[in-house]
């Protein structure tokens, strides 16, 4: 153990240090030219997602820890099954995004700042999915709050500061409430670390059950303000004010990720499936990430902006993968993380797009879109693989997640649960609308349209068509070949890793 | 055994190969090349069917449970001949019609991924493959259908996708408990749910197989969920709405041959809530189908609804769940396909030459062009069901099977509503070709000038005039091969 | 008979003879004697501290060696040296903090009173902690309430002057509701001294005798001591007192002087009336309502608060009400939390106030929000400090207020009545202190486009940065290592019995 282990903790260390570092430096260092930080970030990020991944396939097993905050609670790292999903898709989605938001971001002022806190987040999200128990997960939970607000009010219009405030304040009291979960943990089960199948001790609860059912309620209402659980969402459309990448990357990917991944955590790792199962609790929060899956494509369906469009439909999508957390059984968790993986590459993927639309044409409405197909052939088309993926088309990667997310629910037997496959059902209709009318404007202009070709307006370079492939290439494989991943989260669900 | 994968990859890698490259020197090379293509699809479709064998093609699996696989059996046989000669007439036709249309490079492009995902429809082994497929037939033929572009076909087209969308995804939720409870989805005759599968969640698969009838019935047209259609064939150019109308439709009709058939299996659902809801949900549409074409006043729309009515037909011939009413559905899937595709060629000639859409405008239309107007009136005959055409043996079948069904109420009414939707049918398809030919004695016969189409478009029609008739005349081989069949899924 | 053992008394009276003095000195000198005073105070604490701990138990010092019930007495556990210590520290951070603006808002003729007030008031602070008999702590309490009003008016505009005589009022109110307790007790017991007085309340208790009288004493003197402190709905003097007073005084008033009435009302709990006795008399749960409604009523008004310095004013109303609540909590764990809070509400608001000093200098001496746009750009280090003290105050790890919350919270989940108010209205005040708190951040970091006001860079100001590191420093210890001061608390209360 020894040397092995100090080695594996500096490791887990480091990657969480570098991108904050990094970060740091940026403002920092002098750089001659613009491409010089493009560079050095670049690099530093990549360095990074290799040493994440490398940490990930040598697996240390050993829960490493920091520092002893108060008596028994104290911060440290494990890499287990969920970090190993969550790490892997946060470190691999990175260099692609920044590479993206170096292109992007020419536009836009005061890039240095936005650099600092975007690389710091990578750090910080990789925190969280490395934590290795409730406080220290609670802990990096609120630094990516801290640490996102300044990207959300980077463009300091009006709109932006009012926008981060409301971020904050949502974030803030939902962590505000997701810590009465927490303090729960550490008094009924002794320990906040994470090991499948709940910590709470049966002895030590007693009588109380009905109390802490409804703790858990609050707590899972708590993160689900950062998963954008209805009717905590308002936050997520307004920081789509924020420049594409972080409303890509962020408020797609990590951030909202983050949120179910909390809420995997507390469900199937500190509380317990088993406590929860079939108790009016597990009802409550069903029904919530049900409405919310119906009540987010509805508004999307509504929105005009494309970006807020693309926004309420990730609140529909993360409440897909709380609903795969809410059947509460170890499929029902592979439903989850499928989702939760999967919906990260489709939706990113389709922010990219947009922020690729805005970039090139400064259009940010769905009427001003009509016959753009033609001027942006290849951006359409990687929408539009987007697009029927989040439908659930069969050979993409959204048919997989949500195939697995239903077959749990049928498998489970819980009648609520099947409400929950109508839901998700009804929502894929929703997306097709909402997605296929932006698909249809601009590949099937009405014919009155005038093709007139404004030299701006074509495809992006390749800083941003690169990670638009690489995207679709993924959500294809996925979807044509997902068993070795999906039989890596049943192994996960089962408790193997 | 590859010839499976060639057809149905064929038509679709070069219907993409088509929408990519770009515009061609000139308009007789792009009909050439796809031409070409379309000869070969056909030659490799009936390659695929002479080598299938009895075997099993496994593409890939998409999970664990979920393999994407192929088989031919004999219904695959029947439908994709019906859909290969209508596809090919329709798309022969097409090289004449679209020249007064724009974009003709991406209508050959989509109408050939259109014709390889029907193929892939009739040869899919099991459900999912089959449902894969059935959502790429609604994402391709969308595009045929708001070809024109006019806000009215932009808003059908999307009206068609979000109905078709919400019966796949209807069928979808049965998918998934089929899958847990059913174990399987590959299709086997005579269904794959047993007792002691059924045993405790009866009710369960029940409402689900009705979920996935509705489902599959919007591609068909079935009420409630019909409304899409008349919207959306009339507005596409009259070829695609001969596709359309004959063959896509058709694979909803498919689809519950397979569901009911090859899934659920006859003994599990004969004499339940299922089957009687059913019935009354195509004898509604059948008859309210024939109402709506006979005050349609034009004709593309007209006959929009009259394939309404006509695919419930079908439906209510495998909702009886009789030998011989089954034969009569699937017998009559032939018959429409190749009638109903005649009827919107004539319909789209018409356009072609006159430019004239609403059936009172059409006085005299059988004097300035005869043959086309022949070939309108012989199909027609035959979708009333006048002997000796293929429509009367068909629905001789089908009431033949409803009234030996014994059901109660359903067997004497069933048979009176085809024959009161028959006459309706007469009335609504007839007019034009007395109108057509006997325009009255206030008809100016001095302006009268003789404009036939050209023969890239009364060939089609008469192949397909040709084909009904033949069926009627000689129907002892396909109903024998037809009884083959349902004795297998009985 | 250790000379450690002289120290309390030493400190005490060394505060008094320093007033003397400075009453006699020029303004520098007067400021040199302060300062040299603070430190030597807290160093005979440190040295107190560290003797007791040694012993490991606490000591009774007897005034001129005269025994009860003439005499007076000292007492110092670990506990009041520990308090004693900090407030010198806060004392003089505060000082140091302010000195720089003090010339600015106090005549120059007056500077020495001021200084020789703060003496008086160390002096009255030290003997509140450390006096074992209830008439001492009396005469101190009003030495202290005087020295309070002095600090408040010294600055000489119509506002001070009115603040004060409200302060005044109500503080007179407080100070006679307390003599009246403290009569009746000496009616019941016939003791003045704590120790006397505890051994024989126990007695009357057992013999239930005089129920009534009891009750109206614990009332009598809880509430004056309430009302001194600033629990809600007493607080109406508190905003204009540390809204308008100058910055120094103000750190000071909210952090120390209301804190050491809270810190007497723990002793007079433990010491005087007894733990049990208390908790038989249900003023607990008059004290944990209004801690509450505090909590929520503070913030709310903060919310309102368009002026910078009486929105850390209210703020400090809901922070008191923190405290009450613990106390109100009824168990050995809630006192700890509330003990602690005292510690990190007084590192934390001072720290507020002194930084928010730092952004209306450079905002042209306006307090408005409207004024303080973009001010920490002006200031960086007040904007940092600011941030930090906010984070600290809405609880994010890594601060003191975190572990606050955290003890508070796990002090809840042991008393099940209490348990969900507490927590219900623990989470609810978090987010509005994250409203008024991280809506002041946003706005210092909004830029202006205009630049009205100049900036202040770091030469000018070099004792006001060292302060605010100090504070910093001394929050996020708090914050990270909080157990080894957990654990003192825990051992000063237990020798409090």
């Amino acid at each position: 153990m020894g040397l092995r282990y100090a080695e594996d903790k500096v490791m887990i260390m480091l990657v969480i240090l570098i991108p904050v570092i990094a970060g740091i430096l940026v403002p920092l260092i002098p750089f001659k030219k613009r491409s010089h930080m493009e560079i050095f970030l670049e690099a530093l990020v990549i360095l990074n997602s290799i040493l994440v991944w490398n940490l990930l396939i040598h697996r240390p097993e050993s829960v490493f820890t920091l520092a002893n905050f108060t008596g028994n609670l104290s911060i440290s790292f494990k890499v287990d099954g969920m970090s190993m999903a969550f790490a892997g898709l946060v470190s691999a989605l990175w260099p692609f995004a920044t590479l993206y938001a170096f292109e992007y971001m020419t536009k836009e002022k005061n890039e240095k700042i936005f650099f600092t806190f975007y690389t710091m987040t990578y750090g910080v999200t990789l925190g969280i999915s490395l934590a290795g128990n409730l406080l220290t997960m609670y802990f990096f939970y609120e630094l990516l709050t801290l640490v996102t607000v300044p990207l959300v009010m980077h463009t300091l219009t009006r709109e932006a500061i009012l926008a981060s405030r409301k971020y904050l304040y949502y974030s803030l009291g939902g962590a505000a409430f997701a810590f009465i979960g927490l303090i729960f943990v550490i008094i009924y089960g002794g320990t906040t670390d994470f090991i499948l199948g709940g910590v709470l001790d049966p002895e030590k609860i007693g009588g109380r059950t009905n109390v802490l059912l409804l703790i858990y309620v609050i707590a899972f209402m708590g993160f689900g303000v950062k998963a954008a659980l209805c009717p905590f969402n308002s936050w997520l459309p307004d920081a789509g004010v924020a420049p594409t990448p972080v409303t890509a990357l962020l408020h797609a990917v990590a951030v909202v990720k983050s949120g179910a991944f909390a809420i995997i955590r507390l469900t199937y790792y500190s509380f317990g499936a088993e406590f929860l199962k079939g108790t009016w609790a597990q009802n409550v929060v069903m029904l919530a990430a049900m409405f919310t899956i119906v009540y987010g494509c509805s508004r999307a369906v509504k929105e005009t902006h494309i970006k807020r469009r693309l926004a309420y439909s990730t609140i529909s999508n993360l409440s897909y993968i709380l609903f795969g957390v809410t059947i509460m059984t170890p499929l029902g968790m592979v439903g989850a993380l499928t989702h939760l993986i999967f919906h990260a590459v489709m939706k990113i993927s389709s922010f990219f797009c947009a922020g690729a639309i805005m970039h090139q044409t400064d259009k940010h409405y769905v009427h001003e879109l009509n016959g753009m197909g033609y001027k942006l052939p290849c951006v359409f088309g990687v929408f539009t693989v987007s697009a029927l993926a989040l439908m659930g088309v069969p050979g993409l990667a959204g048919f997989v997640s949500k195939w697995n997310l239903a077959s749990a629910a049928v498998e489970s037997g819980n009648k609520i649960a099947y409400g929950g496959i109508v839901c998700l059902l009804l929502s894929a209709l929703l997306t097709a609308i909402y997605m296929l009318t932006i698909v249809v404007r601009a590949f099937f202009p009405v014919r009155d349209f005038d093709l007139k070709r404004p030299e701006e307006e074509k495809d992006p370079n390749w800083k941003m068509l690169v990670p638009l492939f690489v995207f679709t290439f993924f959500i294809v494989l996925f979807g044509l070949y997902s068993v070795p991943m999906v039989n890596f989260f049943s192994d996960v669900a089962a408790g193997v890793y | 055994m590859y010839y499976i994968i060639l057809s149905i990859f064929f038509p679709i890698f070069t219907g993409v190969y088509l929408l990519f490259r770009g515009e061609m020197k000139n308009r007789k090379n792009l009909l050439t090349v796809t031409g070409v293509f379309f000869a070969i699809s056909a030659v490799l479709v009936i390659l695929a069917i002479c080598m299938a064998g009895n075997n099993i093609f496994t593409l890939f699996c998409l999970t664990d449970r979920l393999p994407i696989l192929f088989k031919i059996d004999e219904v695959s046989v029947v439908f994709s001949i019906m859909t290969i000669v209508v596809v090919l007439c329709a798309g022969f036709f097409s090289f004449a019609y679209m020249k007064h249309e724009e974009k003709e490079k991406r209508y050959y492009g989509y109408y050939l991924i259109v014709l390889g995902v029907l193929i892939a429809l009739c040869f899919a082994g099991n459900l999912i493959t089959f449902y894969m497929f059935f959502e790429l037939l609604t994402l391709s033929s969308m595009p045929l259908v708001l070809h024109s572009g006019s806000r009215e076909a932009v808003m059908a087209g999307l009206k068609y996708l979000f109905y078709s969308l919400s019966g796949a995804y209807m069928s979808l939720f049965g998918l998934y408990f089929l899958e847990r409870y059913g174990n399987t989805l590959t299709f086997s005759a005579g269904g794959v749910i047993s007792a002691d599968m059924a045993a405790g969640h009866g009710g369960l698969l029940l409402g689900i197989c009705f979920a996935m009838l509705i489902g599959f019935g919007v591609k068909a047209g079935m009420f409630p969920m019909h409304a899409w259609l008349p919207a959306a064939h009339p507005v596409a150019p009259a070829p695609a709405s001969a596709v359309l109308s004959a063959v896509i439709v058709k694979a909803g009709v498919l689809a519950v041959v397979r569901v009911v058939y090859y899934i659920f299996g006859v003994s599990f659902l004969r004499g339940s809530w299922v089957q009687y809801a059913w019935m009354i949900l195509t004898l509604t549409t059948v008859f309210m189908g024939s109402m709506l074409a006979y005050r349609e006043p034009v004709l593309k729309k007209r006959l929009a609804y009259s394939t309404v009515s006509q695919l419930s037909y079908i439906l209510f011939g495998l909702a009886v769940m009789e030998e011989s009413s089954v034969t009569g559905g699937l017998l009559h899937v032939l018959c429409h396909g190749f009638i109903k595709a005649a009827l919107f060629l004539c319909a789209g000639a018409i356009i072609y030459m006159t430019g004239k859409t609403r059936v009172e405008q059409l006085r005299g239309i059988g004097k300035e062009m005869p043959f086309l107007m022949w070939c309108y009136t012989i199909v027609s005959l035959g979708l009333i069901g006048i002997p000796p055409t293929g429509g009367f043996i068909s629905k001789w079948y089908l009431a033949k099977g409803a009234l030996s069904s014994g059901i109660l109420g359903f067997d004497l009414i069933g048979v009176v509503i085809l024959l009161l939707s028959a006459l309706l049918t007469a009335g609504y398809l007839l007019p034009l070709t007395i109108q057509g030919f006997f325009p009255g004695a206030d008809y100016d016969y001095g302006t009268l000038k003789k404009k036939e189409p050209p023969l890239m478009m009364t060939v089609p029609v008469f192949i397909l005039t040709v084909l009904s008739v033949a069926i009627g005349l000689f129907p002892q081989m396909i109903i024998h091969y037809l009884l083959r069949i349902v004795e297998k899924i009985m | 008979m250790s000379l450690v053992r002289n120290f309390p008394a030493v400190s005490i009276l060394l505060c008094l003879f320093a007033g003397i003095i400075s009453s006699g000195l020029k303004k520098r000198a007067a400021e040199y004697v302060n300062t040299i005073l603070i430190f030597v105070a807290g160093l005979l604490s440190l040295c107190t501290l560290l003797y007791i701990l040694e012993t490991g138990q606490m000591f009774v010092y007897v005034m001129g060696k005269f025994p009860a019930p003439w005499g007076n007495e000292i007492r110092a556990g670990v506990l009041e040296a520990f308090t004693a210590l900090f407030f010198c520290i806060i004392m003089l951070l505060s000082l140091v903090g302010g000195r720089k603006k003090l010339a600015d808002e106090v005549e120059e003729g007056k500077t020495f009173l001021y200084y020789v007030l703060m003496d008086l008031l160390l002096a009255s602070l030290l003997a509140l902690v450390y006096t074992n008999d209830l008439f001492t702590a009396y005469v101190f309490v009003e030495i202290n309430t005087i020295a309070a009003c002095g600090l408040i008016m010294i600055r000489q505009n119509g506002r001070t002057i009115e603040a004060a005589a409200r302060y005044m009022i109500m503080s007179l109110l407080g100070s006679g509701l307390l003599l009246m307790g403290i009569c009746m007790l000496y009616d019941l017991t016939g003791h003045l001294l704590m120790s006397n007085i505890k051994e024989q309340m126990k007695w009357v208790y057992l013999a239930g005798h005089y129920k009534i009288p009891m009750l109206v004493t614990i009332a009598l003197m809880s509430v004056g001591l309430a009302i001194k402190s600033a629990l809600f709905p007493f607080h109406a003097w508190l905003p204009d007192a540390y809204g308008y007073s100058t910055v120094s005084s103000a750190a000071i008033l909210s952090s120390l002087v209301s804190k050491g009435y809270i810190f007497l009302l723990i002793k007079i709990i433990y010491r005087v009336i007894g733990f049990e006795v208390f908790y038989e008399s249900r003023i607990m749960d008059v004290l944990f309502a209004f801690g509450l409604m505090g909590m929520i009523f503070g913030s709310i008004s903060a919310i309102r608060e368009n002026d910078i310095r009486r929105m850390i004013a209210f703020s400090s109303v809901a922070q008191i009400g923190y405290i009450y609540m613990g106390i109100g909590m009824g168990t050995q764990a809630g006192m700890e939390a509330s003990v602690f809070h005292i510690l990190s509400h007084a590192a934390t608001k001072s720290l507020l106030f002194i930084a928010a000093i730092g952004l209306t200098e450079v905002s042209g001496g306006s307090r408005q929000f409207i004024e303080l746009t973009g001010s920490a750009y002006r200031n960086k280090w007040a904007g940092v400090a600011f941030t930090v003290g906010s984070l600290s105050m809405v609880g994010v790890p890594l601060f003191s207020g975190f572990i606050s919350k955290l003890l508070f919270a796990q002090a809840a989940v042991q008393n099940d009545v209490k348990m969900l108010p507490a927590l219900i209205v623990l989470g609810i005040s978090t987010i509005l202190n994250a409203i008024y708190f991280m809506k002041t951040v946003i706005r210092i970091y909004t830029p202006v486009e205009e630049h009205k006001y100049g900036s202040m860079t770091f030469k000018d100001m070099k004792l006001y940065v060292a302060a605010l590191f100090s504070f910093i420093i001394l929050n996020v210890a708090l914050g990270v290592s909080s157990q080894p001061i957990v654990d003192l608390i825990g051992q000063g209360l237990a020798m409090f019995s």
